[in-house]
């Protein structure tokens, strides 16, 4: 049976249970510059990082905008997510520990679409907001 | 400037990037994404795919792949290095990505502006599956002064 949310289950304003993910480590750094081909070395260089001004090695901005994807597919089915939109506010560094937070800001039905529009924001450990940005969803409405 | 400003608007690369099953599941796992869409064509298949799909940032492996890398982008655009960062990322999702996928993409550079520390880079990718758009990217970077 396929996982689906109906435009009916999310309520405007709804908080979207948030994503909490393992501190951030060196391995996965490499793993993701792997993984991405973002081999820019801030990410596993700490001299290149003193250079730069982050005073060491900072995660890929993509990597945490992966983590914003993994939350919104987790609140939305991957196959109604039609624009994910995010700002890269602040670095992050190893041993940080992101969390990501949701909530739906906007629906409208446009000829029998269910549009929604939402919010998503990745804070450390002291609350400090790492990405902001938004996502829109056609979600199917119910007969 | 001079050199930058007469390249605004034009397209900086046109690639082509064959999607690999294993890239999909490693993308998944560097980022710790467990959902089992990218991994187990079983499940997708319960789900109503064809197969295992992409993650929805998967875009930036195509790009640093089979596109223009990061260094390479730099030196095109003459920017330093160490002093760039980037500022904004977006997709929008038209149809999903699956292995072995023939995506053709084009990267166009839609903007250079200076403000004052700062030059701000926007670049647009659309990636294509045979003549069916299926992602479309935006690009912010920022190279500080």
């Amino acid at each position: 049976m396929a996982n689906t949310v109906f435009y009916e289950d999310l309520i405007n304003m709804e908080v979207l249970p948030p994503l909490k993910k393992p501190p951030l480590d060196r391995m996965q750094l490499v793993r993701y510059a792997g993984a991405s081909g973002d081999f820019n070395p801030l990410h596993y260089d700490d001299e290149t990082g003193k250079a730069a001004g982050t005073g060491g090695v900072i995660a890929h901005g993509m990597l945490l905008m992966g983590f914003a994807g993994q939350a919104v597919t987790r609140w939305i089915p991957n196959r109604y997510l039609k624009r994910l939109s995010v700002r890269f506010v602040d670095i992050t560094r190893p041993g940080d520990q992101i969390t990501v937070n949701g909530r739906i800001t906007g629906k409208r039905l446009e000829n029998g679409r269910g549009l929604i529009t939402g919010e998503v924001w990745a804070a450390d450990q002291q609350d400090t907001i790492k990405l902001k940005g938004i996502f829109e969803a056609e979600l199917p409405v119910k007969g | 400037m001079s050199d930058a400003a007469e390249i605004t608007g034009k397209e900086l690369a046109s690639f082509t990037h064959t999607v690999e099953r294993g890239k999909i599941r490693e993308m998944a796992l560097a980022i710790g994404d467990d959902n089992p869409l990218y991994s187990d064509p079983e499940y997708a298949g319960e789900q109503g795919y064809r197969d295992i799909i992409a993650p929805p940032t998967f875009g930036i492996c195509i790009d640093l792949w089979s596109g223009l890398d990061f260094i390479s982008l730099c030196r095109r655009l003459q920017l330093n290095l160490v002093k760039v960062l980037h500022g904004e990322q977006e997709y929008c999702y038209h149809g999903e990505i699956y292995p072995g996928d023939e995506l053709k993409a084009t990267c166009l550079l839609k903007n250079i502006t200076d403000k004052g520390k700062m030059r701000v880079i926007s670049l647009e990718t659309r990636y294509y599956r045979t003549n069916e758009l299926v992602l479309v990217a935006r690009t912010t970077i920022i190279e500080r002064k």
